[in-house]
């Protein structure tokens, strides 16, 4: 059974390096770009892991992992966040709304695939 | 070693592998542009995945023959007899460095280090020569080998952990992926069982580790959960741990002091053997616990597993003559002893079972071979993948059944089915045919499925030909998956036919008969231009199956319990006797009144029972009249008379000491649908 991962980002190519680096290494994707349409694509369905940017346009990063974290189906599922070394604030937000871990951005698919080793088998 | 990594070495043997039929096709034609181009494209593809998976030394080596190969596709180095020989060996050295075996890896380190000096030596000539700057000298050689160390790092974690999604096991598997590990769980913290809360984090771990890595790099194990644990990062002044496991044994109950660890340790150095060599050999082997784990296989004969699957067999029989007596008997103590046998004799089946079982991945190799040699030998650009292979099991004579039909389809595939390169691009096809073995468990089967991208083969020349080898009249009606299936008919395949037709036929009746004598399926479905796919199925011949058993009128039958999707009670009135079907949670499903199949009376009931099963995708209902519950089967074969029909697949032997016939619900559900 593979696992099912959602990209949260409002960026198109983002959303399509973490797509393919993913995919590549077996994992279903699932795509939005903001916080409300992954919230609206993942109405009912658990994924396994999401990976979430902050800054987004309508709902952005926080409020998408309080929104999670408030859900029964969420409240264990790990929760990436991608940030830059320059948010040091935003990423102890982002910890303290319930993030399990973060991705520095920019990122290179390994980076990624080894920040996932950490959370998701 | 990672499943990225698997899934990329997995992929990095075929890149050597196009990349050896390539260099084999320059040798014989030294100035073709194309190929060279293609053994760059491999090199650069094989570079860019050992960088991004972690193969340093493929990356390296890679790296450098990635450079000689750029001049010579800008045409600075001519193709000569020089090149190839390098271009060969290093075929050989890359096999080596992306093997699983990482004392193979190891072992050629010296010659890819050779090799690496004289292919820097070809760029730093031209380098030199076209005046550019010359390349760097070959850089400090020992850099990438550092120096072993070793780690006491205390993990504890605060009870709030998982509220931020955190596993800590992956983190100390993490840990344990840096080299050698010795991981020792606390559960001194866990409270008494009523007062524990399911999701607080109380163990924590006493972890020590060695291997070619630096504080940082522990460090950055835990670098998501510094605020939410305890941790200690301390150097020891040790080495050689693996060596001393006998040591460290009884810190599996005693907590860890580093200093009197590092004193005992550091006592214990004279014990230590002198050859480092070895020391080092040791070591290396013991890098992933789940590769020695692999490699600690013994071979058995075969017989004495199955001596030992008919022992599990008439365990369980009788473990179920057990439960069935001690229900009888008010006695709480002879309850609790079968309930502990019946728990352990599902461990000791499931083990037997494990046992029997390999990998489908153990055909690959010689199906990777096959399509390689075929396609070289007619001239065809052919890519075989796989899928699934690994992790799909099956019983050892299966395997071994089912190496000739697959091969057969294989070479039918690669002669008939996929075009040549030329033909493919003007189809607008990529130039390179594939081949995928796709194989994965669904139900009580195993799905194993060869996907060629192909020519297909059209419907209706397997019709023509059917027609004129007067296995079907000319008016009959059939729908496009009859037609394929024709193909498989005794016959059908005479070697006219063959030659005529474009697509397969040889000896397909073959396959198939092959394929039937193992219980298995096989059909075949295919699309004109876009390939054709010839489908596997195999009913998972476990001797022994978790049943539902259940009673259609007054005779027991048990239906594997994988095959069973829910079962329902239903008000009779519900039912629409005319159209078979009935509507449950909102979904219309066909239904078939077993009892009533069977002895063509109807039966008044109030209630019915209704068993949904998954067949083809689809739920269906199989109406029986009672359930009983779970049961064991032990599956027994019912002999000779009943060989002809195939929706009983075997009997049981009820703990009573009566009769259950065990049913496959897809073949009832088949023959009844026929009908």
């Amino acid at each position: 059974m593979s696992k099912t991962v959602m990209i949260v980002d409002d960026s198109p190519s983002i959303r399509e390096v973490v797509n393919l680096t993913l995919a590549n290494a077996g994992y279903n994707v699932l795509e939005a770009g903001h916080g409300q349409e992954a919230l609206d694509v993942l109405n009912g369905k658990e994924v396994d892991l999401v990976i979430t940017d902050l800054h987004m346009p309508i709902m952005d990063g926080i409020t998408l992992i309080k929104e999670l974290r408030a859900k029964e189906a969420f409240k264990f599922t790990p929760i990436l966040f991608l940030t830059t070394e320059s948010q040091a604030e935003k990423k102890e937000e982002a910890k303290g709304a319930g993030a399990t871990g973060w991705i520095t951005k920019p990122f290179v698919p390994e980076k990624l695939l080894a920040a996932l080793s950490k959370i998701v088998r | 070693m990672d499943n990225f990594q698997k899934r990329f070495l997995e992929e990095a043997i075929d890149l050597i592998n196009d990349l050896e039929k390539a260099s084999l096709a320059l040798d014989a034609n030294q100035s073709d542009k194309g190929i060279i181009e293609e053994i760059f494209r491999i090199m650069h593809s094989l570079k860019g995945g050992s960088a991004m998976f972690g193969f340093v030394k493929a990356d390296h080596f890679t790296h450098n023959l990635e450079s000689v190969f750029d001049l010579v596709r800008k045409g600075k180095i001519p193709v000569d007899d020089n090149i190839i020989t390098i271009t060969f060996s290093s075929i050989d050295l890359l096999k080596a460095l992306f093997n699983e075996n990482e004392d193979l890896a190891e072992s050629v380190l010296p010659d890819v280090e050779k090799l690496v000096v004289v292919m820097k030596n070809i760029v730093g000539a031209t380098a030199v020569n076209t005046g550019s700057i010359a390349a760097k000298p070959a850089a400090n050689q020992n850099e990438t080998i550092g120096k072993r160390k070793c780690f006491y790092v205390l993990f504890k974690p605060q009870a709030s952990l998982f509220k931020n999604g955190t596993n800590p096991l992956y983190l100390t598997d993490e840990l344990c992926s840096l080299g050698t590990c010795f991981v020792f769980p606390r559960l001194n913290e866990i409270p008494a069982w009523a007062s524990m809360d399911p999701t607080s984090a109380y163990i924590w771990w006493d972890i020590l580790i060695e291997g070619d890595i630096s504080h940082d790099q522990v460090k950055d194990v835990f670098i998501f959960v510094e605020d939410y644990c305890q941790l200690k990062i301390e150097e020891l002044k040790v080495s050689g741990l693996s060596q001393k496991t006998e040591l460290l044994e009884k810190y599996k109950t005693q907590a860890i002091n580093v200093e009197t660890l590092t004193i005992e340790l550091a006592s214990n150095k004279e014990q230590e053997t002198e050859d480092t060599n070895k020391q080092r050999k040791v070591v290396n082997g013991i890098k992933n616990l789940k590769e020695i784990n692999n490699n600690n296989s013994i071979r058995v004969d075969s017989s004495k597993i199955d001596k030992m699957m008919n022992l599990v067999s008439e365990l369980i029989t009788t473990q179920a003559r057990l439960s069935l007596f001690s229900e009888t008997i008010d006695s709480p103590e002879l309850s609790a002893v079968t309930e502990n046998m019946q728990k352990l004799s599902k461990q000791l089946r499931d083990t037997a079972f494990s046992i029997s079982l390999i990998p489908l991945q153990h055909l690959v190799t010689r199906f990777q071979r096959l399509v390689r040699d075929v396609a070289a030998e007619i001239k065809k650009d052919v890519a075989f993948e796989t899928e699934g292979t690994e992790t799909t099991e099956l019983d050892r004579s299966i395997i071994d059944s089912l190496n000739e039909p697959i091969m057969h389809i294989l070479r039918n595939s690669l002669d008939h089915g996929l075009e040549t390169s030329e033909e493919r691009v003007r189809k607008g096809k990529s130039p390179q045919g594939k081949i995928l073995m796709k194989a994965f468990y669904s139900g009580t089967y195993v799905y194993i499925q060869l996907i060629d991208d192909g020519a297909g083969i059209d419907p209706e020349r397997i019709r023509a030909k059917a027609v004129a080898n007067g296995i079907i009249s000319a008016d009959a009606v059939l729908t496009q998956k009859e037609i394929y299936n024709l193909v498989f008919m005794a016959g059908f395949s005479t070697a006219a036919v063959v030659t005529d037709l474009s697509g397969r036929g040889v000896g397909m009746d073959v396959v198939r008969r092959k394929i039937t004598d193992i219980r298995g399926e096989v059909e075949i479905d295919s699309k004109v231009d876009v390939g054709t796919t010839i489908t596997i199925k195999i009913p998972l011949t476990l001797s022994i199956v978790d049943g539902l058993l259940v009673e259609i009128d007054s005779h027991n039958f048990i239906f594997p319990l994988s095959s069973v999707d829910k079962i329902y009670a239903v008000d009779h009135k519900q039912m629409s006797d005319f159209s078979q079907l009935v509507t449950l949670e909102g979904e219309r499903i066909p239904y078939y009144n077993l009892s009533y199949e069977f002895t063509g009376v109807a039966k008044e009931v109030d209630v019915e029972q209704i068993v949904v099963v998954r067949f083809e995708n689809q739920k269906v209902g199989i109406v029986i009249d009672k359930v009983l519950g779970e049961y064991q089967a032990v599956l027994k074969p019912l002999g000779k008379l009943y060989r002809n029909q195939d929706f009983i697949s075997g009997a049981s032997i009820l703990g009573d000491g009566s009769l259950a016939l065990v049913a496959d619900p897809n073949k009832i559900i088949k023959k009844f649908a026929n009908n």
